[in-house]
């Protein structure tokens, strides 16, 4: 295999199919990239077996050539060098020359070096995804998704299921869900099924949807989403990235949402959020996050909280709306500012349904999304 | 008050091989004899908790083997553990040195600290200490040691003089004749781990101790090295504190198996009998831990600790068998297992901790509570067998089900019962 690239083409290349390599894994060769040069370009690929991600550079991008291949073939080389030798190389242009052996030559300007590399054989294949249930997102929609839900997935292993995010689609409208049994994020959005398409227990690890809004760039370019069994892929330009899917059932999230409201509360989103930033100065080392929230008969709003040795914070809130009962509540005010940060409104309505069951918060300008908490006992 | 730190008498009372002593007590027949207590006594595989003066003399001493034991005396005496009894001897004893004086610093189920600097009935304190030691023997027929100093570090040490049944004076100015040549280990605050580095450093008696640099030994060995430093040389501030008994910051149960174990489901069943008795204790106080620790002790005495902090503060054996368990999946390295114990900790009182409520289950919460506290009712009343899981019926010869718990002698562990209801009389009984 001999090739030539662009360099700063081939760097990014690698950045991408890397964030799916572990240095943790059991498989020797995967902690390898795998190059493959063929007459339309040259492919990487890496995986971790749970995540696989492949890159294709093409031969010419309109009129610029990235990429001119000498001899075909393939090899991988170990990433953790790889990826650091590609990155400080000194000119535009890059050699790669697979001589004897598997033993490989990276060449730039006068820097040469001399890798040893894996054999290509010995690399696992793709899964291979028949398209069928086929849909499609835009890149900026999905990266917005994905930021407006994974954040709410769990992040201990006590109910593997949750530290997943679960899409579902039915009448062409997909429903993202995570939640790590005390909030949960939900996320509505339209989306353009080749067929009568859906499917209800999807499961996609937060892990591989943080790696995958990380590889995609903010535009308007259309993914393919590719769901099997066990796979989900997507197909963005010149990118492959599967990942695989959680095993189990996500248990049904769709009767916890409350229907009705005992007191309901409009608010300024940025004034609640303050707030809670403020009432949470005073809990220690992330401890606790015990936020206590009352209302004061003239429609306003109390929040404090207490922690016990260093002091306590009050502060009243304005609503913009209140109908309903009095209510005391108290609730965990991380999550509350995690929700908050990824609502796209300047309005948001709390619906309580009581001092011990769960209460929403949606934006008012839209209604593609909703956020359940649970609140906080004191025993 | 402004004597408190001068001239103060304190007494450390110190029962003498107070498991066995209790058997005597209560089966006058042993009296005079080698007895020991040991688990697993018919099988002769059990361990030696405590032995008798009797059986010391032959050289018996804990933790032997049962076999090894019996070798060395064939007569001996073996009884089984009985925690209950043991548990409301050490409340009358308790009772009876309250009578004397409040200020009485329980430290294990069988020793504790008394500060009779004003006591009420005006005697000298060696008349004092006898006076003690003859009711501990009249009213319970339990012998034990006193330890007569001005602080507790020194009270401690003089009781460990003269046993059984001695009244050691330890006076400040005595420190350099009678503890300065004993070897670092002898000394109360010096664990194994600590001597060795002692030794290390050159110094191997209390002496050396007390002449080192008490710069040098906190650089070497932090906070406690001052410690040691200064009660080598007799000083020892700390008031007898009544109340610091409850300020444990620990409740566990450990249990050593009859044999090395690689079964699982017998070692899961050890856990959950461990995580059943330690939730117990949690909501028999009013406390909730906020994190689980789970002690495995393998067959070459190869000890881990692995603790996991949990999201929610919880009480429920339930949960505590949860967290142990995966702790248990998780660090378990498969080998055959000698010692497991379970503990709570980052104790958090009832009503300061908090609960985020799940999702997917807020309602069963508050069912939960009640039902546990109904559970705790039954125990209490009918004994620990009247409700079990079904593996807990499971039947095998570790005494897990009986919690023995005297590894940890002198720790935390054993001494909550203390601060239930030491003036209360027994309902249960």
């Amino acid at each position: 295999m001999k090739f030539t690239i662009h360099r700063d083409q081939f760097v990014q290349s690698v950045q991408h199919v890397s964030k799916a390599i572990s240095s943790r894994t059991t498989i020797p060769v995967l902690t390898g990239i795998k190059l493959v040069a063929n007459e339309y370009g040259v492919t990487l690929t890496g995986s971790d077996s749970d995540i696989s991600i492949e890159s294709f550079i093409p031969k010419e991008d309109g009129d610029l050539q990235l990429v001119e291949v000498e001899d075909k073939g393939s090899i991988v080389l170990q990433a953790r060098f790889f990826s650091e030798i590609v990155k400080k190389l000194p000119e535009d242009t890059i050699d790669i020359h697979v001589t004897d052996q598997l033993v490989t030559t990276i060449k730039s300007g006068s820097s040469v070096f001399n890798l040893n590399g894996l054999d290509p054989e010995e690399y696992p294949r793709l899964p291979e995804i028949e398209e069928e249930n086929v849909f499609k997102l835009r890149t900026d929609l999905l990266k917005n998704i994905i930021r407006q839900t994974v954040f709410a997935v769990s992040t201990i292993e006590t109910r593997p299921i949750l530290t997943g995010v679960n899409w579902t689609i039915e009448d062409g409208l997909l429903t993202c869900t995570a939640t790590d049994s005390h909030r949960l994020a939900m996320r509505k959005a339209k989306v353009d099924t080749t067929n009568e398409l859906s499917f209800t227990n999807v499961v996609i690890p937060g892990k591989s949807l943080n790696e995958l809004s990380k590889i995609l760039d903010e535009n308007e370019e259309w993914v393919d989403i590719i769901v099997t069994d066990n796979q989900i892929l997507f197909k963005g330009k010149n990118l492959l990235f599967f990942s695989r899917l959680l095993d189990g059932n996500y248990p049904a999230t769709k009767n916890m949402i409350p229907t009705q409201s005992k007191t309901g509360v409009t608010l300024t989103t940025k004034l609640f959020m303050q707030a809670i930033e403020r009432a949470l100065l005073l809990s220690r080392d992330g401890k606790n996050n015990v936020v206590n929230l009352k209302t004061l008969g003239n429609g306003n709003i109390e929040i404090t909280s207490v922690t016990p040795e260093v002091g306590k914070v009050t502060e009243d809130i304005t609503t913009n709306s209140f109908n309903g009962e009095e209510l005391r509540i108290s609730f965990n005010g991380k999550n509350i500012i995690d929700a908050l940060k990824v609502i796209e409104s300047t309005e948001i309505m709390i619906d309580f349904t009581g001092a011990m069951s769960p209460f929403v918060i949606k934006p008012i300008e839209n209604d593609n999304m909703l956020h359940l908490f649970s609140p906080v006992r004191t025993y | 008050m402004n004597q408190k730190y001068k001239g103060r008498v304190i007494f450390h009372v110190d029962m003498n091989s107070f498991y066995a002593s209790v058997e005597a007590a209560y089966d006058p027949s042993l009296l005079g004899k080698p007895v020991v207590i040991a688990g697993n006594a018919e099988a002769r595989r059990g361990i030696i908790v405590t032995a008798s003066y009797e059986a010391r003399a032959k050289g018996i001493k804990a933790p032997m083997p049962l076999w090894e034991a019996l070798r060395k005396c064939p007569e001996l005496i073996v009884r089984e553990p009985n925690f209950d009894r043991y548990r409301a001897a050490s409340k009358s004893m308790f009772q009876l040195l309250y009578s004397i004086t409040p200020l009485v610093e329980p430290v294990s189920i069988d020793e504790g600290y008394m500060d009779v600097t004003d006591n009420d009935v005006n005697i000298p304190p060696i008349q004092l200490a006898k006076h003690i030691q003859e009711r501990l023997k009249l009213e319970l027929n339990l012998p034990c040691s006193i330890g007569i100093a001005p602080n507790k570090f020194l009270a401690k040490m003089a009781s460990d003089m003269k046993k059984p049944m001695g009244i050691t004076v330890l006076r400040k100015r005595e420190v350099k004749e009678k503890l300065w040549p004993l070897p670092s280990i002898e000394m109360h605050g010096v664990g194994k781990k600590t001597a060795d580095k002692l030794s290390k450093f050159g110094i191997f008696t209390i002496g050396e101790i007390a002449l080192s640099d008490p710069v040098f030994l906190h650089k070497r060995l932090g906070i406690g090295g001052l410690r040691i430093h200064e009660r080598a040389n007799g000083i020892d501030e700390r008031p007898v504190d009544p109340s610091a008994v409850e300020e444990f910051k620990s409740i566990g149960n450990s249990t050593t198996l009859s044999k090395d174990v690689t079964d699982v489901a017998e070692l899961r069943k050890v856990i959950m009998n461990l995580s059943d008795s330690v939730g117990r204790r949690l909501r028999n106080k009013g406390y909730y831990a906020g994190n689980i620790q789970l002690t495995i002790r393998y067959h070459d005495f190869h000890t881990i600790t692995r603790s996991s902090k949990l999201s929610n503060p919880i009480h429920s054996h339930g949960d505590i068998f949860d967290a142990a368990w995966r702790l248990w999946s998780k660090y378990w390295s498969g080998e055959a297992v000698r010692l497991l114990g379970v503990t709570a900790m980052d104790l958090i009182e009832k009503g300061h901790a908090h609960k985020q409520l799940d999702l997917f289950s807020y309602e069963k919460d508050e069912k939960e509570d009640k039902l546990n506290h109904v559970v705790d009712e039954l125990k209490n009343k009918f004994g620990e067998n009247v409700l079990l899981k079904g593996t807990q019926l499971r039947k095998s010869n570790d005494r897990s089900d009986q919690l023995r718990d005297r590894k940890r002698r002198g720790t935390s562990l054993e001494k909550d019962f203390l601060r239930d209801g030491l003036f209360k009389d027994d309902e249960d009984k």
